[in-house]
């Protein structure tokens, strides 16, 4: 059984340690978050940390590698990093061609930027990206040069969190969970309904490895984020038997198949069912409902990460600083439907069928056991084709 | 008996040296030396990953063939999803070919002044994206599409029993792939038809031998060179085709190529993905050293 | 000419390609429906009419500069791919020499190559040549159009060739041979005689690897560096499905354009006629 798997990555008990850490200081982060929510340190201080040049030595010309749409301004969404743009800052270039495996993999292949955007579950391996010669791909933030630091989901910015370090400052979030269509189905709130035959040919998993997750957290599989080789081919199993009764894997988009009929159930992000009932205009969309289900929605969270050969230290930490603000939060939940880490948003000025669909009004809604969060999988490489396995099958 | 007809061949006799300028290596020079640095290095790295010499994480494990033979024993999932992509290619080549050939045909011998006119609005519409067509055709095909809609208008099914295998089959990856391939491969059938000389023509009709013996015994052997070249345009790269099997395969639209895709990107499996893509190409490189004769590429045996 | 088809045949075989056209232009038709329809979402029922996808297109920056770009980059990456193509189908063609199998093996390889694979050894290649050169010599390739350029060439390069040299074997070499004897030198003879003989399958070559290069995403999305190409920026906003109306409107202006270039094509072809039959 190993040896068919020999080649996956050995990283060992030192990642271990770093999810104990991890929850440990989520807890105490808590309780920090409290006590510092007066301090606010003062933003761009043009002090010189020993390694970093002051602000007003640097060029300025960050190079951001981001998901289309936030804050290349494509959809209204520079404003996402407005307080930036204010005080004077020159004007950053986007690459938008950010994704989080392609992106990953450029890096790996050698590409440098000065900022970029990727999700959790590939947290660990952007921490670990070495270059050539050894040194690491990424550095810290330093969290006092972020004046909104503390207004932030403590718990979220733990996931950011290794060796004590701030690798990430986690900025948005989202579920995972079944879409249905109201009116033609009236299923109960369990994910088991993505594997039920009385919708035979009516649904629409996602094409990714997670389905695997979603399985191991149905058949209660203790951790599915790490789960054994025994537990990973109960899962196949599982899946293979139940995919004849999938209709699709969707890959950028589950909702034009909902709306359009050809399936009556999809697993979804919220922003998929958000679009899916016309944005909140019953008359644009078709009557859906995002469930919440038994054994719980699981949550992604994506984050800034910084360069470690960057020259604009002291910009990037302003850039990213004004996208943690609460007029970027208010913007994003109102215009993504996706979840914001500042804790200080007015959820008067939210949507409110939003707010009531994501309990938005509860921070605890993204920790165990009301959901959960995603977390790196170590071997992922198995998983993957595992996953492969359950598509060729098909 | 094609080998043997003088005008239409192109067959060079051996030129002497004095008269052939510029020579051999001065024509191959350029393109040879384009590949070799931008394509044959590149595959270099990609071989360095299969073995482990080079590898992304450095805690990996070093050289080795483990990935190599895990695939070859043909006990992976990898193996089974290759022979997939090949039956797949073969049936679409197939197809479209069968379907380019007239089209070739009329362009070039039956559409006289106007051809290159209709050939253009063959080709126009591939200036618009793939993904954007490939979309429409989900809007076509769907269980609320035009063809359903207009199913339900006419009256010949019951609103919301829809012809539901449209949509995410089979049928649906064969369809669009002959879809995006027939005009591209008519192109070559084109070329190669269009300067047939039509006094052979009418000397066999002359003869008294009817069109089809006509077509059988002339046109079709002259034009096999453009034949072979529109099936390899259309069979080699389909065998690595992905993105139209995912975006409207459904279930069943899973391929080699996606294989290889989401090793390199989800599962971040760098070395064994690198197994699958030189695997390609060695496959392709041997099917074509072996049936280089039927590209023509190289002198007939007349010369 | 008669002699390929009787009337009744020509008459079927016209019919085929009217059904082709139908085959080809349906999904247009169908963009362009949806490119007047009020909504963020391509599908039925329809909504409203509306232009302002049109409008909003020709705001869009970002667009007509990723537009630019890749009309640029396919424009010269197969004006080379067809300039190789030529050299390559005239040595395989016209020339004798041994080792032709490995040397068309090489020349058509880059077909398979799935193109996620190649983009991303492209990548790490000018990587380590850049990191090679920069702390000796202080140059430095990067990436961008020059690297997109340089990987479709090489894709585009077998369909050049698989095009041309087909052609080129039906011609004659007699012809050129004879415009030796006449005293031409090889080159003058090349440019004069053979050329212009190979238009067709020239222009054939091109429109393929034009298409190719402007369509192309997976090898642009890891070497154009900064830069975005239309289908990287396409694909990123089929994505987000916020932007894709207005994808579709652009699609639906590139598809009149390339129209007004075939009528264009036909009246000069009308006019250059009439003008020969005086």
């Amino acid at each position: 059984m190993n040896e068919r798997w020999g080649t996956s990555r050995q990283l060992g008990r030192r990642d271990f340690m770093r999810y104990a850490g991890v929850m440990g200081l989520g807890a105490s982060g808590l309780l920090a978050a409290c006590q510092q929510a007066e301090q606010t340190p003062p933003a761009g201080s043009g002090s010189a940390t020993p390694t970093h040049p002051p602000i007003e030595e640097e060029a300025g010309d960050l190079r951001i590698y981001e998901w289309l749409g936030y804050g290349d301004g494509s959809y209204g969404d520079d404003v996402l990093w407005r307080e930036y743009k204010k005080a004077g800052y020159p004007k950053p270039k986007f690459i938008k061609t950010f994704e989080d495996d392609a992106g990953f993999t450029k890096v790996a292949a050698g590409e440098r930027y000065d900022i970029v955007h990727p999700c959790a579950y590939r947290f660990e391996d952007w921490v670990n990206l070495q270059d050539a010669g050894g040194s690491p791909v990424m550095q810290p933030w330093d969290t006092s040069l972020v004046s909104n630091f503390a207004r932030l989901n403590p718990a979220l910015q733990g996931f950011g969190n290794f060796d004590g370090e701030q690798y990430f400052l986690v900025a948005d979030w989202g579920f995972a969970a079944p879409m249905y269509r109201s009116d033609k189905i009236q299923p109960e709130d369990t994910w088991g309904v993505l594997f039920d035959e009385r919708y035979r040919g009516r649904i629409s998993w996602w094409d990714s490895l997670n389905m695997l997750i979603t399985a191991a957290y149905l058949n209660g599989v203790p951790d599915p984020w790490a789960m054994s080789d025994a537990e990973l081919e109960a899962q196949r199993d599982f899946l293979i038997s139940k995919v004849p009764l999938v209709k699709t894997f969707w890959v950028d988009d589950p909702t034009p198949d909902l709306v359009n009929g050809d399936v009556d159930v999809a697993y979804a992000w919220q922003n998929h069912w958000w679009a899916a009932v016309g944005y909140g205009v019953p008359a644009d969309g078709v009557p859906a409902v995002y469930m919440d289900p038994r054994e719980g929605r699981t949550s992604w969270y994506c984050g800034f990460a910084l360069f470690a050969d960057t020259e604009n230290y002291h910009h990037a930490h302003e850039y990213v600083d004004s996208w943690l603000s609460v007029p970027s939060a208010e913007w994003l939940v109102n215009n993504y439907a996706y979840g914001h880490t500042n804790t200080e948003l007015d959820l008067s000025t939210v949507n409110q069928d939003l707010v009531q669909a994501f309990s938005l009004d509860d921070p605890s809604v993204l920790q165990e056991p009301k959901s959960h969060p995603e977390r790196a999988i170590e071997r992922r490489d198995v998983y993957n084709e595992l996953w492969l396995e359950v598509k060729a099958a098909a | 008996m094609a080998e043997t007809a003088p005008d239409v061949e192109g067959a060079t006799r051996d030129s002497s040296p004095a008269r052939s300028w510029p020579g051999t290596l001065g024509l191959l020079a350029a393109p040879v030396l384009w590949l070799a640095v931008f394509f044959l290095i590149p595959l270099l790295v990609v071989a360095g990953y299969s073995v482990g010499i080079l590898s992304l994480f450095p805690t990996d494990a070093g050289a080795n063939l483990d990935d190599w033979s895990r695939f070859l024993r043909g006990d992976s999932v990898y193996m089974a999803l290759f022979w997939k992509s090949i039956r797949m290619s073969l049936t679409v080549s197939l197809i479209v070919v069968i379907l380019a050939y007239p089209l070739g045909y009329f362009l070039a011998l039956v559409a006289g002044k106007r051809k290159y006119v209709l050939l253009l609005l063959i080709i126009v519409p591939f200036l618009t994206s793939y993904l954007l067509r490939v979309l429409a055709w989900r809007v076509i095909l769907g269980s609320e599409g035009v063809i359903n809609s207009f199913l339900y208008s006419a009256g010949l099914r019951e609103p919301g029993d829809p012809i539901a295998w449209l949509i995410y089959s089979q049928f649906t990856v064969i369809l669009v792939l002959v879809y995006v391939w027939v005009p591209f491969v008519a192109l070559p059938i084109f070329v190669t038809l269009e300067n047939l000389d039509s006094s052979m023509l009418e000397a066999g009709n002359d003869l008294g031998a009817n069109r089809w013996r006509v077509f059988w015994r002339v046109t079709f052997p002259l034009s096999l060179p453009g034949v072979a070249a529109a099936f390899v345009f259309v069979f080699i790269p389909t065998i690595g085709e992905f993105v139209t099997p995912s975006l409207v395969g459904g279930t069943k639209g899973t391929m080699f190529g996606n294989a290889i895709q989401s090793l390199f990107t989800a599962g971040l499996d760098w070395q064994i993905g690198s197994v699958l893509a030189l695997f390609l190409v060695a496959v392709v490189g041997i099917l074509m050293l072996i049936s280089g004769r039927f590209l023509r590429l190289r002198n007939l045996e007349t010369g | 000419m008669d002699a390929a088809a009787s009337p009744r045949g020509r008459r079927g075989l016209f019919a085929f390609y009217l059904l082709l056209v139908l085959f080809l232009y349906a999904p247009i038709a169908v963009l362009m429906i949806f490119s007047f329809n009020d909504s963020r979402l391509v599908t039925f029922p329809l909504v409203g009419f509306t232009t302002r996808w049109y409008g909003l297109l020709l705001e869009n920056q970002e667009l007509i500069e990723a537009l630019k770009v890749s009309a640029i980059v396919a424009a010269i990456s197969s004006f080379l791919a067809v300039g190789l193509g030529i050299l390559a189908s005239y040595a395989m063609v016209r020339r004798r020499f041994r080792g032709k199998a490995v040397t068309s093996s090489l020349l058509l390889s880059p077909l398979v190559i799935p193109y996620v694979v190649f983009g991303i050894a492209l990548l790490i290649l000018f990587r380590a040549v850049d990191d090679f050169l920069i702390p000796r010599f202080g140059v430095f390739f990067g990436l961008g159009i020059h690297v997109v350029v340089i990987g479709h060439v090489v894709v585009s390069l077998p369909y050049t060739i698989l095009t041309i040299a087909p052609r080129l074997e039906r011609l004659s070499s007699k012809v050129e041979e004879a415009a030796r004897d006449l005293g031409a030198n090889p080159a003058s003879t090349f440019i004069r005689v053979t050329l212009p003989l190979l238009v067709p399958a020239i222009v054939s070559a091109y429109l393929i690897a034009f298409t190719l290069s402007f369509d192309e995403y997976a090898i642009a999305s890891f070497v154009a560096g900064d830069v975005t190409t239309y289908p990287l920026f396409l694909y990123g906003q089929v994505r987000i499905r916020i932007g894709l109306p207005q994808m579709i409107a652009v699609s639906v202006i590139v598809l009149l354009l390339s129209m007004v270039l075939v009528a264009g094509t036909e009246i000069w072809r009308r006019r250059a006629e009439s003008r020969l039959a005086v």
